[in-house]
């Protein structure tokens, strides 16, 4: 492992919110685009690329993605961005469309650098101090948790805070965090000197060429290729997102894939192929609301490509449903 | 009567579509037979037509629309079409469009190339390889 490098490692926040006007509309989605800028200006980071359905709005940032829903945000930064200085504002931009903050859910992976990073993400428990004071105090059920594994430096840290108990007919989403990805599948994720692309048409190769579409044929997607390495992907399937986000180099080498579940889809397939895309050394795959099947399906499809399931863990977060933390490491290792 | 064509500059009814702009307009379609007369005209002749698939409840689209006049000014040779996809979701249909914005590259009443979502870079690189 590197001494330092590019944190890949992603903070992700979910927000949900819920209006009294009979009808919804477009909600959020009908917040203009100098709102969205002004508050990833303050997480530092900005579009590069942005597609939208009839469902979502999904946008590529510098430091991966944010999805806009009419009740519902997820915004995923990497690096050294401070996601959580994104509540405030998006609470404020919210409350001028008559939407009021309803859930919020954090999570994170353990960093690789975590020295690197600034406040208020210098340690979960700072993380967790700072939420707890820009939250609305309606969001009574609250919990916090450090979900750990055999595997001291990957534990999956959670904050939930809801005006409700959770309830079981919500989507499930799975977050699956790959690092010591195999460098030569690695190293697609770099661009040619002199290939004569922007970011868009290197971006567009690189999913191809990675059989990144194969994953989900049936998904729009908007990609990019950073310069020199790097890589990020938005997929839309009517109204589940996926997105995976790619740092290459050697040393601290990672790979995320996430998605929103649905009984309908075979997500354990999704996630066996995304794993085949990086062949990595270490996985771990979080889930949030599934149920302990779809958890032992995901569990066998990791392991029939050459993983060995090292821990499993669970939590329940009140506002968020059942979590489920499993890790795999590769079986050429002990 | 009449077909009714609408920019985004000023909107007038006329009697006829008009077949393009050298003035830098992005030209908003909102029937199904000045679709059909523009895209007809535009068989016949070798502009090249960008048509921007979009829809009112679209942040992406939103964000693009200022480079598209931009590109619409520079590219004054080459007709912009902006068709909304819940006014004309035949057209849409027709173009399997399925996620926005999509913006199609139409010469002489072929598809020649497709960007699927805010590509700035690359929509002008492409308007630039076909424009000619």
């Amino acid at each position: 492992m590197a001494v330092s490098g590019f944190e890949g490692f992603e903070k992700r926040l979910e927000l949900q919110f819920f209006t009294h006007n009979p009808v919804i509309g477009i909600g959020l989605r009908e917040l203009d685009f100098q709102s969205l800028e002004q508050v990833l200006h303050q997480v530092q980071c900005t579009v590069v690329s942005a597609l939208g359905n009839r469902h979502f709005d999904s946008y590529v940032l510098s430091e991966s993605s944010l999805f806009v829903y009419p009740t519902k945000i997820i915004i995923k930064t990497c690096g050294t961005t401070q996601l959580l200085k994104s509540v405030q504002p998006f609470i404020n931009h919210a409350r001028t469309l008559n939407l009021e903050l309803f859930t919020l859910r954090y999570t994170r992976g353990s960093f690789i650098f975590p020295e690197a990073q600034p406040h208020p993400h210098t340690s979960f428990h700072e993380e967790v101090m700072f939420l707890e004071d820009n939250i609305p105090q309606n969001l009574c059920y609250k919990k916090a948790s450090v979900v750990p594994s055999k595997l001291t430096s990957h534990s999956w840290h959670v904050f939930s805070a809801g005006a409700v108990e959770y309830s079981d007919n919500a989507p499930y989403t799975v977050e699956v965090c790959m690092t010591n990805l195999d460098q030569t599948l690695a190293q697609k994720f770099f661009r040619h000197p002199n290939d004569r692309k922007n970011g868009d048409s290197a971006g567009r190769e690189m999913t191809g060429k990675t059989g990144i579409n194969r994953i989900n044929p049936n998904a729009q997607i908007c990609d990019f290729a950073f310069d020199p390495c790097g890589y990020s992907m938005n997929g839309l399937d009517g109204d589940r997102y996926s997105t995976i986000h790619v740092t290459p180099e050697d040393g601290f080498s990672y790979a995320s894939f996430e998605c929103l579940g649905s009984d309908h889809i075979d997500m354990a397939e999704m996630v066996k192929k995304a794993v085949k895309v990086f062949g990595p050394g270490t996985v771990s795959v979080a889930t949030t609301g599934a149920g302990d099947d779809m958890c032992k399906r995901i569990k066998a499809a990791v392991e029939d490509v050459g993983m060995k399931c090292r821990s499993w863990s669970t939590d329940v977060a009140p506002a968020a449903g059942k979590v489920v933390f499993q890790t795999f490491t590769s079986r050429r290792r002990t | 009567m009449g077909a009714q064509v609408s920019s985004q500059q000023r909107s007038r009814s006329r009697s006829r579509p008009r077949s393009g702009s050298d003035h830098g307009e992005v030209l908003s379609v909102h029937s199904s037979d000045n679709w059909n007369t523009l895209f007809q005209n535009s068989r016949s002749s070798n502009k090249l037509m960008v048509i921007d698939f979009s829809a009112d409840w679209c942040g992406p689209c939103k964000f693009i629309e200022p480079t598209v006049h931009d590109f619409a000014d520079e590219f004054s040779d080459v007709d912009f079409i902006k068709i909304d996809v819940d006014e004309l979701p035949d057209v849409a249909k027709d173009f399997d469009v399925k996620a926005m914005p999509t913006f199609v590259l139409v010469k002489k009443g072929k598809e020649r190339e497709r960007i699927v979502g805010v590509k700035k870079d690359d929509l002008h690189r492409m308007i630039e390889k076909h424009r000619f």
